[in-house]
C-alpha cells in the first residue's frame, strides 16, 4: 500500500474560498447562497469518499469538478423548474447556451475579484468582514462569532445583510474599473486591516492572538498585491506592517498564554524572515506621492523591529509618526500612543500633558487602555493613589483575561512599591505595548 | 469469524453544518480509522445519497420519510469474533453518528 496522501493545513477551508469564487463567477453574486450550498455539499462529498479512499492525487481538481457538477445538476433543475413555470420561460430564452458553457476550466483572478465583492462599498461596514470571512476564508458563522466577538445569530444577520444589498444592486462579479477602484480598494484595505487587528488583539476572553485570524488577512493581502489591481503602494504598506507585527507574534504570548510586554520581549525570538519580508514591502511602498495610515502605521512598526533593544527605541521617531497618523487619522487613541511614545522620551510628566489636553467629550471613557496609560504615567510619577484609581477604573472595564491579569500584578506593585524608592528614570516600569496595537480596532464588534 | 453490518444514522434535526476545518479534521479522523481497522473492514460499505425511494404496499414514495427523526447516511460491514470486538471497533469511530450494529445471520 502507498503511503496516504495528507492534506495541506486549512486545505478545506481554503478550497472553499476558492471555489466560492470560481463559482460566483459562473453562477453570478446574486446566487450567493446557492454557491454556499454547492459548495459544501462538495466538500461534504469529500470527506465521504476520502475517508474511504484516501486523498485523490488532485485533491483541489478533485473538489474542483465536483462542485462545478453539482453547479451544473443545481442549474438544470432550475432550468427544469423554469420551463414548467410558462412565465419564467421567457427568461429561460435568452440563456440558450447550455449552463457548461458559463463554467471556466481555469481558476484565475476569481478569489481577488470575491474579495472585491464582499468589500463592496455598498454592503454594511460591519458587514463586509463577516462576509469575507465567511466566503473567502471558509469559517463557518461559529467560528466568525467567536473570531468578532459577537452571536452567531449577530453574525448570520450581518452575512445575509451584505447578500441582501448585493443582490439588489446587482453587483458585477468583475474587479471594478480603474475610476471606481479607489473606493472600493479603501474598502478592501480597511477590511484585511480590521481582519488583521481582530486578530493581534482580542479584546475578550482567553486567546491573546487569533493567528488565523492574521494569516487569513496576510494571505489576502499577498493575493491582492500580487494583481495589477490591487499592486499599489497603500497595499505594500500595508502588508509591510502586517510582516512587522507578524513577526513578533511568538515572542509576544508566553507559554501560560500571558501577554509578554514589548519590553520583557526576547528580541531573539522574532521572526526575522518576516522583518525581511516587512522590510521590502515597506520599500516597495515608498513610492508615488500618497502617504496613507498604512505607511505610517508599518514605519512605526518598523521603528520597534528595528531597535537592538527596548531602551534603544526611537521614541521621538515613533511619537513623530503618532503625530503625523492623528492629522490622517484623527482619534483619541492615536493621541494616547503618542502620548506613550512621549512619556518616554520626554516623560511622563509631558505623557500626562498630552492627554489632559484632550477635550472631554473625545476622551475615550469605556476603553480601559485610556485609563491603564494614565495610571502607569502616574505610577511613575510617584503618584500611586491617582495610579490605582485609573487601573482600578481599566480592570473594571477590561473583558480580555490577560489584561485583567496584567492589572492585577501592576496593582500588587503599588502595594509593595509604597514600600521602596520610586524610580524616577523612563522604562523602569513598562506602558503596555498593545496599546499601540489597539487602535486598530476601529469599531466596536460586540452585538448592538 | 462472524459478519456485522454497521448502519450510520444522522439526526434529520437542523444543526449547524461544520466548517471547512471541522470536514478536514473528520476526514483525517475517518481515514485514519479506515486504515486502523482495515483487516476488519469487508469491503463493499459505502455511503447513500440522501433521498431515494420507498415501495410500500404496492406504492411509491420519495424516502425516507421526511418525518423520520434520522435517516441512514451509509453503512460498513465488519468482521469480527463477537459483539464484543465489533463494539469496540464502532467506538473507534469518529463522533457524529448513531451506529447500529446488527450480527450477520449466515443464511446466505
Amino acid at each position: 500500500m502507498s503511503e496516504p496522501r495528507v492534506l495541506v493545513e486549512h486545505f478545506f477551508r481554503h478550497e472553499f474560498g476558492r471555489l466560492s469564487a470560481v463559482l460566483t463567477r459562473s453562477l453570478g453574486v446574486r446566487r450567493l447562497d446557492l454557491v454556499e450550498d454547492v459548495v459544501q455539499a462538495a466538500l461534504a462529498q469529500a470527506l465521504e469518499s476520502w475517508s474511504r479512499r484516501g486523498v485523490p492525487e488532485d485533491p483541489a481538481g478533485w473538489l474542483y469538478r465536483t462542485a462545478r457538477n453539482l453547479a451544473i445538476d443545481a442549474l438544470r433543475r432550475e432550468r427544469t423548474h423554469a420551463l414548467a413555470l410558462p412565465r419564467l420561460a421567457k427568461d429561460e430564452d435568452q440563456e440558450s447556451s447550455p449552463p457548461e458553457a458559463r463554467f471556466a476550466d481555469e481558476i484565475g483572478d476569481e478569489p481577488l475579484r470575491m474579495l472585491f465583492v464582499c468589500c463592496h462599498e455598498a454592503a454594511p461596514a460591519e458587514s463586509r468582514v463577516a462576509l469575507a470571512l465567511r466566503t473567502l476564508c471558509g469559517f463557518s458563522t461559529g467560528e466568525i462569532a467567536r473570531a468578532l466577538l459577537t452571536t452567531e445569530a449577530n453574525v448570520q444577520k450581518r452575512i445575509e445583510r451584505a447578500r441582501v444589498r448585493l443582490r439588489e444592486l446587482d453587483v458585477d462579479f468583475d474587479t471594478p474599473a480603474v475610476a471606481q477602484l479607489g473606493a472600493r480598494l479603501d474598502a478592501v484595505l480597511a477590511v484585511l486591516y480590521l481582519l488583521f487587528s481582530q486578530g493581534c488583539h482580542v479584546t475578550h476572553g482567553d486567546m491573546p492572538i487569533r493567528r488565523d485570524l492574521c494569516d487569513e488577512a496576510r494571505r489576502l493581502a499577498r493575493m491582492l498585491a500580487a494583481h495589477p489591481g490591487g499592486d499599489l503602494p497603500a497595499t505594500h504598506a500595508l502588508l509591510a506592517m502586517m510582516s512587522f507585527h507578524g513577526a513578533r507574534f511568538d515572542a509576544r504570548v508566553a507559554h501560560d498564554g500571558a501577554i509578554v510586554l514589548l519590553e520583557e520581549q526576547d528580541r531573539s525570538a522574532w521572526n526575522w524572515n518576516d522583518v525581511r519580508e516587512g522590510m521590502a514591502w515597506l520599500a516597495r511602498s515608498a513610492t508615488g506621492d500618497e502617504l496613507t495610515r498604512y505607511h505610517l502605521e508599518a514605519a512605526i512598526a518598523w521603528e520597534h523591529c528595528r531597535a537592538p533593544s527596548f531602551a534603544e527605541t526611537d521614541w521621538s521617531r515613533i511619537s513623530e509618526l503618532y503625530h503625523a497618523l492623528e492629522r490622517i487619522a484623527p482619534s483619541p487613541l492615536n493621541t494616547l500612543n503618542r502620548a506613550v511614545a512621549e512619556a518616554y522620551s520626554h516623560g511622563p510628566r509631558a505623557g500626562l500633558d498630552r492627554l489632559s489636553a484632550v477635550p472631554p467629550e473625545d476622551v475615550p471613557a469605556r476603553y480601559p487602555g485610556w485609563h491603564l496609560v494614565i495610571g502607569e504615567l502616574h505610577f511613575r510619577l510617584g503618584r500611586h493613589p491617582a495610579a490605582e484609581r485609573a487601573w482600578r477604573e481599566a480592570l473594571r472595564l477590561t473583558t480580555a483575561r490577560a489584561d485583567a491579569e496584567f492589572l492585577r500584578r501592576r496593582l500588587r506593585e503599588i502595594e509593595s512599591a509604597t514600600h521602596r524608592e520610586t524610580p524616577d528614570k523612563v522604562g523602569g516600569t513598562a506602558i503596555n505595548d498593545e496599546l499601540w496595537e489597539r487602535e486598530r480596532v476601529g469599531y466596536d464588534p460586540r452585538p448592538t | 469469524m462472524a459478519k456485522f453490518l454497521f448502519i450510520y444514522r444522522e439526526s434529520t434535526e437542523n444543526h449547524p453544518r461544520p466548517s471547512p476545518e471541522e470536514m478536514q479534521a473528520l476526514q483525517g479522523a475517518w481515514y485514519a480509522w479506515m486504515q486502523k481497522f482495515g483487516s476488519a473492514i469487508v469491503p463493499g460499505g459505502d455511503g447513500v445519497k440522501p433521498t431515494g425511494r420507498v415501495l410500500k404496499a404496492g406504492l411509491v414514495t420519495d424516502g425516507p420519510y421526511v418525518e423520520a427523526k434520522e435517516v441512514v447516511v451509509s453503512f460498513t460491514i465488519i468482521q469480527a469474533e463477537d459483539y464484543e470486538e465489533a463494539l469496540a471497533i464502532a467506538r473507534a469511530c469518529p463522533p457524529g453518528h448513531t451506529i447500529e450494529i446488527r450480527e450477520f445471520a449466515g443464511y446466505a
